[in-house]
């Protein structure tokens, strides 16, 4: 009954899921597949050192799966979720030792050979339903599934999750041959400055049927690469501000995000167990007038103190996001909004500074 | 109450109540279905008003002595059953056809006066309020929300919550599957020292409800030499408050 229970959810939500970029259209294949895969006790593979060459992966920040005027406390711990679970996914690929750097970027770009991107579907302390692709720079969608997750009582986490996406990566990159991943990794390369500088590095990499393919290598002296390197490097100073917004936030409201989802979990559980004992008990009828009504409304009043403290701790996870100071050679840049805003307005300035070196128009 | 029981229940096994004549239950139908007329087509956005919302802001504490107690509450509706019954029991014997409401039966009104001692029981009332949302947290109950500006009505498979402002009174209705319905509202004295909180219990396809009044005074919570919190993890927590004395010390 329960595992129906689960199914149908799982199939409730894919209804809801909205439709794949293009980019992500080529995995429909295996979402099937994905449906009936079993996350639960995945042991994270871990390598003694990464293979080489070493890939690089970026973990998008959660898609939270909320309206962005949404000001509810359901809605501000989705938004704080998808950056504590993206921290979680990049902390899981980095302890398995298989990867180059894994880093916490606020959108999918070139910046990183591979993207993880997920959004949450569900999530309400007992339920977590992610759906979750990974593509290459090429365009080519590594993976992309359907996750579903329920956690007992007693909360395991979601280490399972986690660790098997991880085993996913490990096994698409495994069966990639040594030139493939050579070939993957300059397209990054080249992808990323084509982004900075489309003009400058066309034919270098073009897109053959909808995906991404090298045409030509830059010289090994370029000096244009070596600033585009230089600016990479720039950005990468952006995902470690991320990545240290992440540690403090994790400090800061990951013991009461424990708590918040404690309290759904065991909301979700009360409700079930109450179900159950109404549903065993049958219409009741041998009950006095007063047990009856006495009943129902201590079920309603135990499950709205629960909502309310649920909330309350909703409430206490301040959604409100961090300017970035980014102190680079010569100055100190501060970035104001959204992660999202934030990382557009740094890449927006590098793109300014890449192009005033190059005499470039903007 | 179960002394009060057991004679209401030998008054009523006297009564003749099951003779109702034609006419009788046509009148009943047509007045169940006007109520049921006004009722169906005043949701709460209707009922919304535009004049502002009195300020209930504040710390509330239950004033017995101006409040109704439950047990004097049952007493004047078993009198008022009492006297309905005599009324009916003569008119049977003239036979004249009994125009009063329905007598009720008795379990149920005592359900009903059990439930709102019940829902009614929280002495303390903390209202926070602003432009939008006022929110009535009761002692060891669940808060009273509602959105102000447009009203409000959440539900769950336990329960309906539904609240407005008329223009007077803020209402809170809460409507549980089995047909409870408990409707609370409250009022505020004019120099805005009391509030007083009304709650009508009422059980569906029953015509009599059972209504209990409870006045509040407003205090300061600072005065009282303690504080109480409610924390998750251990519950109610009280501390002692230290004297004004005792900073200077």
């Amino acid at each position: 009954m329960r595992l129906c229970a689960v199914v149908l959810v799982l199939l409730w939500c894919a209804g809801c899921t909205t439709q794949p970029d293009p980019e992500t259209v080529i995995a429909t294949a295996q979402d099937n597949q994905s449906m009936e895969t079993p996350w639960e006790g995945q042991l994270l593979v871990i390598a003694d050192s990464s293979s080489s060459p070493v890939l690089d992966v970026g973990v998008v920040l959660f898609d939270p799966g909320v309206d962005a005027e949404d000001d509810s406390p359901a809605a501000t711990v989705r938004r704080l979720e998808s950056k504590l679970l993206a921290g979680q996914l990049r902390d899981a690929l980095a302890e398995s030792n298989q990867w180059g750097v894994v880093r916490m970027v606020p959108t999918a770009s070139a910046l990183a050979p591979v993207n993880i991107r997920s959004q949450i579907i569900k999530s309400d302390g007992r339920d977590l339903v992610l759906r979750v692709n990974a593509i290459d720079a090429a365009g080519t969608v590594v993976f992309d599934h359907l996750i579903g997750h329920r956690e007992t009582l007693a909360g395991e986490g979601f280490a399972d999750i986690f660790n098997a996406i991880s085993n996913r990566l490990l096994q698409w990159w495994q069966q990639q041959s040594a030139r493939d991943r050579a070939s993957l990794l300059f397209l990054s390369e080249v992808r990323y400055a084509q982004q900075l500088a489309p003009d400058a590095f066309i034919g270098l990499a073009e897109q053959v049927d909808g995906k991404w393919e090298l045409q030509r290598l830059p010289a090994d002296n370029d000096p244009m690469m070596r600033r585009v390197d230089r600016i990479r490097n720039q950005e990468y100073l952006f995902c470690d501000t991320v990545d240290q917004q992440y540690v403090e936030l994790w400090e800061r409201v990951g013991g009461t995000y424990a708590l918040w989802r404690d309290a759904g979990r065991e909301q979700a559980y009360w409700l079930d167990a109450y179900e159950a004992r109404v549903r065993a008990r049958g219409d009741r009828s041998d009950d006095s007038r007063y047990a009856r009504m006495q009943a129902e409304y201590a079920a309603y009043r135990s499950y709205r103190m629960q909502e309310q403290a649920w909330f309350e701790l909703a409430k206490a996870l301040d959604g409100e996001t961090q300017p970035s100071v980014i102190e680079t050679a010569d100055r100190v840049v501060t970035l104001e909004g959204t992660l999202d805003v934030q990382y557009e307005t740094w890449r927006r300035l590098l793109r300014d500074i890449f192009a005033a070196e190059q005499g470039l128009e903007k | 109450m179960t002394d009060l029981q057991g004679v209401l229940r030998i008054m009523l096994t006297s009564r003749s109540l099951g003779r109702h004549s034609m006419a009788r239950t046509l009148m009943t139908l047509c007045v169940v279905l006007g109520l049921w007329g006004c009722v169906a087509s005043s949701p709460a956005q209707q009922r919304l008003a535009d004049t502002p919302v009195a300020d209930f802001s504040g710390h509330w504490e239950v004033d017995y002595a101006r409040s109704d107690s439950v047990q004097t509450q049952l007493n004047s509706t078993f009198s008022d059953i009492q006297r309905q019954a005599r009324r009916q029991r003569d008119a049977a014997e003239k036979g004249v056809t009994y125009q009063g409401l329905p007598l009720g039966d008795v379990d149920t009104i005592l359900a009903l006066a059990k439930m709102a001692e019940l829902v009614t029981a929280s002495d303390l009332l903390v209202v926070h309020q602003d432009i939008a949302f006022v929110r009535i947290d009761r002692e060891n109950s669940f808060a009273l929300v509602c959105d102000i500006r447009e009203g409000q009505t959440s539900g769950t498979q336990l329960g309906q919550e539904t609240c407005w402002w008329d223009g007077q009174q803020l209402h809170f209705s809460i409507d549980l599957p089995e047909g409870l319905s408990i409707r609370h509202r409250f009022i505020r004295s004019a120099d805005g020292a009391l509030l007083a909180q009304r709650t009508r219990l009422s059980t569906r396809g029953r015509q009599r409800d059972f209504e209990v009044s409870r006045i509040f005074s407003r205090f300061e919570p600072g005065n009282r030499g303690y504080q109480c919190i409610n924390t998750l993890s251990r519950g109610r927590v009280c501390s002692t408050e230290s004297a004004p004395s005792d900073a200077s010390l």
